[in-house]
């Protein structure tokens, strides 16, 4: 694994022209005043003493239940602290398989993987020190890891991340060293998610489970306080100067304060902004999006989400799904396109496979699989035995109806989504029952197998996420399949350090699913953000959720 | 009097511990593991949400479940949530205030503006103010709070830009979600108010009020209106509850901190410890108005003393 020092010219061109292509939604926008518009200056240009001050209102969907990094495991958690917390490294947004590096020097100066890829070893920066005064260095590293994978910790989300951990080692006061009981290659993507954020030891033993109200990190903003469903403040860390390479400017944040404040109802988010209660908002509905990109007052500011798509998950196991021409079928005969037109505005692109585009890994020929054909739709179920010999527009076999049973659940518009599949799937023969569920409920009909088809949409930003939904006997694998090739692509996925190779091996995986049609892929999820034109520099992680807040500032109006 | 106080809080202990295991029982009969939904995305193996579900304590027996939460529940303690790991009765004290605040506010909207348009109705009866102030009864209680207030926000927030769309801080945030909500409330009391007030305005003491000479307003506001308002005390009361729970929408559609924010969730990710809190908390405040409407009643109207 490569050292990594500060960003040489070339890299920060090839940086500039990744931003650029993964963001195309944002040119299309003009004229927008939030787009981050890159100079391709070389390292970070010198703060704007001019662009500092003021105050930002962040508007969230949900208020997180619960915002320790290290155990919950909400995306809502990481929008805040994301500015609370640095991370060892950083994952460059937007970088591919091809090139020369996916991840910059955060509070790891360096890193280094041994030949076995057991023993990740890191060289800390010497010039930090966490919003208490606590310093930063490798046994602060060593008291972070050591809380997470603590079983009473009951983290649900960090412990995970670090796969196959076995012990960390503090080798001197600025290197320290992890080791593995097995090759992880997931582990440097998970080291640059927020919830591996590096917490102040002094911070953690004091408030033991109530850390959660008291957080204690080295990122650009200070945690002030949080009022569950009502506020949670940030203000700026003066003293912060080691921001990672992924920040426009060096040097601590513009704003003086972030306030982020929840607007749980769709409907009613673009007219808070609008009213001015809030500069930034996530999450508009699209259609409210397509009316602020009319009115220059605002600029919208798509962001692709990496990891899976909103898919439906077709059950392998459940009669007459077991016939994988039956499961093709179904592909053909929904028109992807149309539906992600009508529901979600043409705002995100329809999906093609188990990882959504922007995924690292993701394989673009995938998109040439499955185009919606209803001939080929019927062709196929004839073929396996479906007709439809009464004429009442279900097809049947033996006489058995065409009939399947559709778990669904209230978010992601999945039941839009459903109905529209239904009257698609009508025109071949096929009829769709449909149940709606809780969460909780649906998960536990999962389990049973009690379906033929659940919607599904974990995010993530490591293809490695495959392996939870499609490998042999996992909890979450609702496809229920169980192919030996499939797990030995997923596995050794896993094991392989090499991005290029391992991109080779999920091209491999996705290929598959897709030929053994375990799901159908409807659409891209996409963070539909809004802002102010007078809010400027808002960029975003490689998570696609969460904003670098950084580089914001509020234009004089 | 004291008797009959003491004999009500008992059996309002008995309705507590009932709703209690009524809401443990229900709870659990519920599909769907917590334990699940909390690593779902996490992709976490069998075993590994095995142990969680251990350290939730949802692994025991039903029946030890429930003898743990009626002995905590008995002690004062109701728990951790699942999902924050924050105690039980510090979300809710956190919560309460704003939801007591928007509950009450709505309520006086509601009671000053449903007795004054049920009295305005019952002196018009028949005329075209009284069936407009019917109509907008049947409006308040028909039109959902989430169309309402988005409406409203529209109004006065996004186009006249008087008040604040959505939060708390001042008397402006409180405006708009107490009239939406009181208005909900306000219909059924009006409605009430005007039946009640007819029925006595036609009785003999009221003729014989009006045969002595009394001004119009002595006549309906002394001796009318006494005898009218009566059943709507009791209405009162229920309205009081039914706010308290009504807020949910109101919450959301206002970004309003709450309880009913807080169970809504709680109850969609089967939040065991907060749901099972907040029924308890709602069921007491419920007993308690009740309570109160009963002795105020009693206050109120002699005949009921004896």
């Amino acid at each position: 694994m490569s050292v990594v020092g500060p960003l040489s010219r070339r890299c920060w061109r090839l940086l500039l022209l990744i931003v650029v292509s993964v963001l195309p939604g944002l040119a299309a926008c003009a004229p927008m005043d939030v787009a981050p518009v890159r100079t391709p200056t070389p390292p970070q240009v010198i703060r704007e003493p001019s662009r500092a001050g003021g105050k930002l209102v962040y508007g969230l969907t949900l208020s997180p239940s619960g915002i320790d990094p290290h155990i919950n495991a909400s995306a809502e958690l990481g929008i805040p602290l994301t500015s609370v917390y640095d991370t060892l490294i950083y994952r460059i947004p937007g970088s591919t398989p091809n090139d020369g590096k996916q991840f910059v020097a955060g509070l790891a100066e360096s890193w280094d993987m041994s030949d076995d890829g057991l023993t990740y070893t890191f060289r800390l920066r010497r010039d930090v020190t966490f919003h208490d005064g606590t310093p930063f260095n490798a046994e602060a590293v060593r008291a972070n890891l050591e809380r997470i994978v603590n079983p009473d910790t009951q983290s649900q989300k960090a412990i995970f991340l670090l796969g196959p951990f076995a012990s960390v080692e503090v080798i001197d006061e600025y290197t320290v060293a992890m080791h593995l009981s097995a090759p992880y290659a997931p582990l440097l993507d998970g080291l640059a998610q927020v919830y591996l954020g590096m917490a102040s030891p002094t911070a953690l033993a004091r408030w033991g489970v109530d850390y959660q109200f008291h957080q204690v990190g080295t990122g650009p903003f200070k945690f002030v306080e949080y009022v569950p469903n009502d506020h949670l403040t940030l203000i700026r860390n003066d003293d912060y100067n080691w921001g990672p390479a992924l920040y426009d400017h060096a040097g601590p944040a513009y704003l003086d304060e972030i306030e982020f404040r929840f607007f749980a109802d769709p409907a009613g988010r673009a007219f808070a902004l609008e009213a001015g209660d809030a500069g930034v908002m996530g999450e508009l509905p699209p259609f409210d999006a397509a009316r602020l990109r009319q009115d220059d007052r605002f600029g919208i500011m798509p962001v692709a989400i990496p990891g899976q798509p909103l898919g439906l998950m077709l059950n392998t196991r459940r009669p007459p799904l077991d016939d994988g021409r039956v499961r093709q079928a179904l592909l053909l005969a929904t028109d992807r396109a149309t539906i992600t037109q009508a529901i979600f505005g043409g705002e995100s692109s329809p999906a093609y496979g188990p990882l959504t585009a922007v995924t690292f890994g993701y394989d673009p020929l995938l998109a040439q699989r499955y185009p919606y054909s209803r001939d080929e739709a019927a062709a196929l179920l004839k073929e396996a035995g479906w007709s439809d010999a009464d004429g009442d527009g279900v097809r049947e076999r033996d006489g058995q109806p065409l009939i399947l049973d559709a778990i669904l659940m209230t978010w992601g518009s999945v039941p839009e989504v459903a109905q529209l599949v239904q009257s698609q799937w009508a025109q071949v023969g096929v009829a769709l029952r449909t149940e709606t569920l809780t969460y909780p409920a649906a998960l536990q009909a999962a389990r049973e197998g009690n379906y033929h088809i659940i919607p599904q949409n974990f995010s993530g930003s490591d293809p490695d996420l495959l392996w939870a939904y499609y490998y042999s006997n996992q909890p979450f694998n609702w496809s229920k399949v169980s192919d030996t090739t499939l797990d030995n692509l997923l596995d050794k996925g896993r094991n392989t350090p090499d991005p290029a190779q391992r991109a080779e091996l999920y091209a491999q995986a996705q290929q598959l699913i897709m030929e053994l049609a375990l799901l159908i892929p409807i659409r891209d999820p996409v963070n539909l953000n809004a802002a102010s034109a007078r809010v400027a520099g808002l960029h975003f992680d490689a998570h696609g959720w969460f904003p670098l807040l950084h580089d914001v500032y509020v234009r004089e109006q | 009097m004291i008797i009959y106080v003491i004999r009500r809080m008992l059996a309002a202990l008995a309705v507590l511990w009932g709703v209690a295991s009524v809401a443990f029982l229900l709870l659990h009969v519920l599909p769907g593991d917590p334990a699940e939904a909390i690593l779902a995305g996490s992709g976490a193996s069998s075993a590994e949400i095995a142990q969680i579900r251990r350290q939730l304590g949802l692994a025991d027996p039903l029946l030890v479940q429930y003898g743990r939460y009626l002995l905590n529940t008995l002690e004062g303690d109701l728990g951790r949530s699942f999902f924050s790991n924050r105690p039980v009765m510090l979300t809710i004290v956190e919560q309460l205030p704003s939801t007591l605040e928007l509950a009450t506010a709505a309520l006086a909207v509601a009671v000053a503006l449903g007795l004054s348009l049920g009295i305005l109705a019952a002196l018009r009866a028949g005329a075209w103010i009284d069936r407009a102030v019917m109509g907008v009864a049947v409006l308040g209680v028909s039109v959902p709070v989430f169309w309402s207030g988005l409406l409203l926000i529209w109004i006065f927030s996004v186009s006249l830009n008087w008040l604040p769309a959505t939060g708390t801080g001042g008397w402006q945030h409180l405006v708009m979600p107490a009239a939406v909500l009181g208005l909900v409330g306000a219909g059924p009391i009006a409605r009430l108010v005007r039946a009640s007030l007819l029925t006595v305005l036609r009785t003999d003491y009221i003729i014989l009020a009006r045969a002595k000479g009394l001004p119009e307003a002595i006549v309906v506001g002394r001796h009318a209106l006494r005898n009218a308002i009566i059943p709507s005390i009791a209405l009162i009361g229920l309205q009081a509850g039914f706010l308290l729970g009504g807020t949910v929408v109101t919450e959301v559609v206002f970004a309003r901190p709450g309880l009913g924010r807080l169970v809504i969730d709680a109850i969609l990710w089967k939040d065991l410890p907060i749901v099972q809190g907040v029924v308890l908390l709602i069921a007491a405040i419920y007993v308690v108005i009740n309570l109160s409407v009963d002795l105020v009643s009693l206050a109120l109207d002699p005949r009921l003393r004896q």
